[in-house]
C-alpha cells in the first residue's frame, strides 16, 4: 500500500473545554494527528481590568487584582501593594513583611498543587488530582482562618494587611508543613516517576532557552529551560534576601532540558523550597508589630511612574503604574506571566501530535483570568 | 534526541524546503515524523526574521562601542550612545528615568539595543501604551537584560491623528502580543507587524477603550452595552 497523504483540517479546541483551563479557544490546523499551526483566540474572560482601574481609587484596585489570577490571589495582591508602596515610598514593619512572605509562599504551594494536579488530569491521571486538591484544601483553610475568604482575599493592603494572624495560626501552619512535607515524596512516586506519565511528557514540547527569553516566558517555565532566574533571588523585594533557599532549574531528568516533564518537576521542587522559606519565616516572625502601622490615611502617590515586578507562582508579575498625583491611577497595566507563557504555544507545540499539544498547554500552567484580565 | 536523528531531520527539512515532502511522509516512526514536520514548520517561519537579523547585524557592525562600565548612569550612557549612532532620534536630553525617542529609527535602535554586547537587552519585560492627553499617545517599553541584570524604559510619543510606530515583534517575539494588546486598547498602529489584530476585544468592536476620550458604543450586535457608572466615591 502506498503512502496515504493527509489533508489539512482546521479544528477548534474550546472555548468550553476542560483541557483549556478556562475559556480559551485554540484553532489548530491538523494534518492527520499532527498539528501544524496553533492560533489562540483570547478575550472570552476579558473584564476590562485596566479600564476599571482608571475609575477606582488605589485601594479599590486590590479586589480586582484578586480576580485576575484567581488561583494565586495573595501573590497578585502582593505585587500590587509592593508597587504602590514603592511609588509612595512606604516602608512596612517586619511583622507585616513576614506575614506577607508566609502568605505568598503558602499561595505558591497551593497554586502549584492545583497546576500539577490539573496537568496530571490533562494527560489522563485522575487520582493525583484528588490527592493534590485534598492538600490544597488545608492551605485554603489556613487562609480562611486568617481573613475569612478561601479564594479571593483582599488581604494585603497598601502599607499593611487587613487582619493580623489569628491565634493558633503559627501552630496550624507548622502542623500543615509537617504533614505536607512527606506528601511531596508521595506525589513523586505517584506521578513523577510513573512510566505512563513520563512517556507522555518527557522529550515533548521542548522550549529552548533563547525562545523562552525572547517570548518573555518567566517563572517555572523559564527555569525548566535551564535559566536560573528568580526575582526572589535576582531582584529581591520584600525580605526575601534574608531567607536561604535554592532556585531549582530543569536538568532534563527524563528527557531533554525544557520539556514538559521538566516544567512539571521544577514545580515539585519549588514546593520544597517554599517549605524551606516558610519554616524560616515562621521561626523569625516578630511577636510585636502593628499591622496597620504604615497604612496611609489617603493614598495619593506623587506624580510619577513605576514598573515593579514580583515573582508570582507563574512568573514575573509586573505592575506598571502611572500616577498623576490624584487618588485614582492614571494608567495601570498588569504584565501577566500567563499571557507571555501562552504566547509561546505556537512556537513549541506546532509539529506535535494533538494529544501532546494538550500536554504542553497543561505544562505551561496558565490561568485565563490573568491572560484576559 | 540523539545526534543521528538530528542529522536525519536536518536533511529532511532541507528536502522539505525544496518542496519534496515525500521522504518526510514516508517515515514510519510517528514521533520522528512529527519532529521532522515541526522542524520544517519552524524553518519556514524563521526564513523571514533572518533577513531582519542580518539587517540588524549590519547596523551594529557600523561602529562598536568599547565595553565600558554601564552600571552607573545606565540611561545617560544609552542616551549618549543613541545620539551618537542615530542622530536626531533622541527627543529629550534628560534621560534620568527614561529615554524618549522618535518613532523613525525605533526598529534599528531596538535591534541595536538587543545585539550591543554591553547592553544586551534580551527581554522585553512590559510594553504598554498610554494616552497622555494633548492629542498624544505614548508607547512605553520596559527592557531588561538577563545577562547584565539591568533595566531601562523607552518612550515613544506619536500624535493621536497618525499613531504609527515601527513594530519590534521580530526582535522580541513577545512584542507580537504586547503590541496587539496596545493596538487593541489604544489604537496605536505598529507598522510591519505581521498579524496586527485585536487580541482581547472582538474584532468588530468600535473605538479604543483606554483612550481618555473613549465613548462606549450604544449596541453591539443588537445587545445594549451597559454604561460605565460615574461618580465612584
Amino acid at each position: 500500500m502506498g503512502v496515504v497523504h493527509g489533508q489539512e483540517m482546521v479544528l477548534n479546541i474550546g472555548p468550553q473545554h476542560p483541557a483549556t483551563h478556562g475559556v480559551l479557544r485554540l484553532q489548530v490546523k491538523t494534518d492527520g494527528e499532527v498539528v501544524s499551526e496553533i492560533t489562540p483566540y483570547l478575550g472570552y474572560l476579558h473584564r476590562c481590568f485596566e479600564k476599571h482601574c482608571e475609575n477606582v481609587t488605589y485601594e479599590q484596585v486590590i479586589p480586582y487584582t484578586d480576580r485576575c489570577d484567581y488561583l494565586a490571589s495573595m501573590t497578585n495582591n502582593f505585587g500590587y501593594v509592593v508597587a504602590v508602596e514603592a511609588l509612595m515610598d512606604i516602608k512596612v514593619n517586619d511583622r507585616v513583611e513576614h506575614i506577607r512572605v508566609i502568605m505568598a509562599e503558602l499561595q505558591r504551594i497551593a497554586s502549584h498543587l492545583l497546576g500539577l494536579g490539573a496537568f496530571g488530569l490533562d494527560v489522563g491521571a485522575f487520582t493525583p488530582f484528588l490527592h493534590m486538591l485534598r492538600d490544597r484544601e488545608r492551605i485554603l483553610d489556613l487562609f480562611e482562618m486568617t481573613c475569612g475568604a478561601r479564594l479571593l482575599y483582599n488581604y494585603m493592603w497598601v502599607g499593611g494587611l487587613s487582619h493580623d494572624l489569628p491565634v493558633g495560626f503559627v501552630e496550624s501552619t507548622y502542623n500543615f508543613l509537617d504533614y505536607f512535607e512527606p506528601k511531596i515524596d508521595e506525589f513523586v512516586n505517584l506521578l513523577v516517576h510513573n512510566k505512563i506519565f513520563v512517556e507522555r511528557t518527557a522529550d515533548i514540547g521542548r522550549m529552548p532557552q533563547e525562545v523562552a527569553v525572547s517570548y518573555g516566558v518567566t517563572g517555572p517555565n523559564l527555569r525548566a529551560s535551564g535559566v536560573k532566574w528568580d526575582l526572589r533571588k535576582n531582584d529581591p523585594y520584600s525580605i526575601y534576601k534574608s531567607f536561604e533557599f535554592d532556585v531549582p532549574v530543569g536538568e532534563g531528568g527524563k528527557g531533554s532540558v525544557g520539556d514538559c516533564w521538566d516544567r512539571f518537576y521544577v514545580r515539585v521542587l519549588e514546593m520544597k523550597e517554599s517549605i524551606k522559606i516558610l519554616r524560616q519565616a515562621l521561626a523569625s516572625l516578630p511577636k510585636e508589630g502593628d499591622i496597620h502601622q504604615s497604612i496611609p490615611k489617603k493614598i495619593r502617590p506623587p506624580k510619577g511612574t513605576i514598573y515593579k515586578r514580583t515573582e508570582s507562582p507563574r512568573g514575573d508579575l509586573g505592575y506598571y503604574i502611572e500616577s498623576d498625583g490624584t487618588n485614582i491611577p492614571y494608567r495601570l497595566k498588569m504584565r501577566s506571566p500567563a499571557f507571555t507563557a501562552l504566547s509561546v504555544i505556537d512556537e513549541i507545540a506546532a509539529g506535535w501530535l494533538l494529544s501532546d499539544v494538550l500536554a504542553i498547554l497543561g505544562s505551561l500552567d496558565i490561568v485565563l483570568g490573568e491572560i484576559d484580565r | 534526541m540523539n545526534e543521528d536523528q538530528d542529522k536525519l531531520i536536518a536533511e529532511l527539512v532541507e528536502k522539505g524546503l525544496a518542496g519534496d515532502m515525500e521522504p518526510i511522509n514516508e517515515i514510519e516512526d510517528r514521533v520522528l515524523r512529527s519532529k521532522a514536520k515541526a522542524a520544517l514548520v519552524k524553518a519556514k517561519r524563521s526564513a523571514k526574521p533572518q533577513e531582519t537579523e542580518d539587517h540588524v547585524k549590519q547596523v551594529s557592525d557600523k561602529s562598536s562601542i568599547d565595553d565600558k562600565s554601564l552600571s552607573e548612569n545606565l540611561n545617560e550612557n544609552i542616551g549618549e550612545m543613541v545620539n551618537e549612532k542615530f542622530p536626531g532620534s533622541l527627543v529629550n536630553e534628560n534621560t534620568e528615568t527614561h529615554i524618549q525617542l522618535t518613532p523613525d529609527h525605533w526598529f534599528e535602535i531596538a535591534g541595536w539595543l538587543k545585539s550591543e554586547p554591553s547592553l544586551s537587552f534580551d527581554s522585553l519585560q512590559c510594553q504598554t501604551g498610554i494616552d497622555i492627553g494633548e492629542n498624544t499617545l505614548e508607547a512605553r517599553y520596559n527592557l531588561h537584560s538577563m545577562k547584565h541584570n539591568h533595566c531601562t524604559e523607552i518612550r515613544i510619543s506619536v500624535s493621536i491623528n497618525k499613531p504609527v510606530i515601527p513594530s519590534v515583534e521580530q526582535i522580541w517575539r513577545i512584542a507580537d502580543w504586547f503590541e496587539r494588546e496596545t493596538y487593541d486598547m489604544l489604537g496605536i498602529e505598529f507598522s510591519d507587524h505581521r498579524d496586527l489584530r485585536r487580541i482581547l476585544l472582538p474584532d468588530d468592536w468600535e473605538g479604543w477603550p483606554l483612550r481618555k476620550d473613549y465613548q462606549v458604543q450604544e449596541t453591539y450586535h443588537g445587545i445594549e452595552v451597559p454604561k460605565m457608572k460615574e461618580g465612584w466615591e
